[in-house]
């Protein structure tokens, strides 16, 4: 674990950088929000670039890749494989199978929560059987943590298990990168930013271009 | 459940669950065997909620930060970060 969060950090912030570079030379953000929004977007481009391709990842990417507002900037980090990489990740077959699913989903709440209703009414909850109520509750948490993770609605159970571990791990990377990213511009912010040599910045410049 | 699709054991599944339960925030770890499915699964659930919303909330911040400074000085700042 401790080698691959070693990469993950410097492909993260290598990631991160290209991002926040691309999103400000494409369109000076106005305000706040779009800053924030373009933060968000190239952390959680960096975090799933910096993980590699597991199913998550794959997930994540796609669904970033279809809102309207994200694609020129995901053109921008990806450059030429922007179109090999969203031909390969995009299926619309597979989010039309989890529309279908979800609308299961909600019938059969109503209808469990009407089997509740119906027992607690007649006064006895012996009708269900502690282990179906167990596995109820396990059923409907476990549809919460699919909905969490990317892609989760897709896994069932040790593969999903497995799944939200590798994506808890990262996402903590995610939240300690950003948090020590804050200290460091805070730190700077508050003191003289101009000692820092013309020199140094063009040489670290050239650090953000896009390598594979 | 199919059993088909279990081509995992049982062992592993345990070990998923534990490594999981590893890695929430402890506040209250009494023995290993005392966290249920349900319960591990909603820990989880709030956990991952959390961290998204510290997520959103980093970004807001780092939002205010670079925008009150100069974008080349922010990224060699962060550079600096880097290799520190």
């Amino acid at each position: 674990m401790h080698v691959t969060k070693e990469f993950k950090k410097k492909t993260f912030l290598k990631q991160f950088l290209l991002g926040l570079h691309v999103s400000n030379s494409i369109s000076n953000p106005i305000s706040i929000e779009q800053r924030k929004n373009s933060i968000k977007l190239s952390a959680d481009l960096a975090m799933a670039f910096a993980r590699g391709r597991t199913h998550w990842t794959h997930a994540l990417i796609t669904k970033l890749g279809q809102k309207e507002e994200n694609k020129s900037t995901l053109k921008g980090i990806l450059g030429r494989r922007y179109q090999i990489l969203m031909a390969r990740y995009s299926c619309p077959l597979l989010y039309q199978k989890v529309q279908r699913r979800k609308k299961g989903v909600r019938s059969y709440r109503f209808s469990y929560n009407a089997q509740k209703r119906r027992s607690a009414l007649k006064g006895s909850c012996v009708r269900v059987s502690p282990s179906v109520v167990a596995r109820n509750l396990e059923n409907r948490r476990s549809k919460v943590l699919k909905r969490l993770v990317p892609g989760g609605e897709l896994l069932k159970g040790s593969s999903l298990l497995s799944e939200v571990l590798d994506y808890v791990i990262s996402l903590k990377a995610q939240v300690d990168m950003m948090k020590s990213l804050w200290r460091a511009t805070q730190v700077s912010s508050s003191s003289n930013v101009e000692l820092i040599p013309k020199c140094s910045i063009a040489k670290e410049g050239s650090f953000l271009h896009y390598s594979k | 459940m199919t059993t088909s699709r279990s081509s995992i054991t049982e062992a592993e599944i345990n070990e998923l669950i534990s490594k999981l339960h590893a890695l929430l925030p402890e506040a209250r770890r009494r023995g290993t065997h005392r966290a249920s499915a349900a319960k591990l699964l909603k820990e989880t659930c709030s956990y991952i909620k959390s961290l998204h919303r510290e997520v959103d909330d980093l970004s807001d911040r780092l939002s205010y930060l670079i925008s009150s400074m100069d974008v080349t000085t922010s990224q060699a700042e962060i550079i600096r970060s880097l290799l520190r």
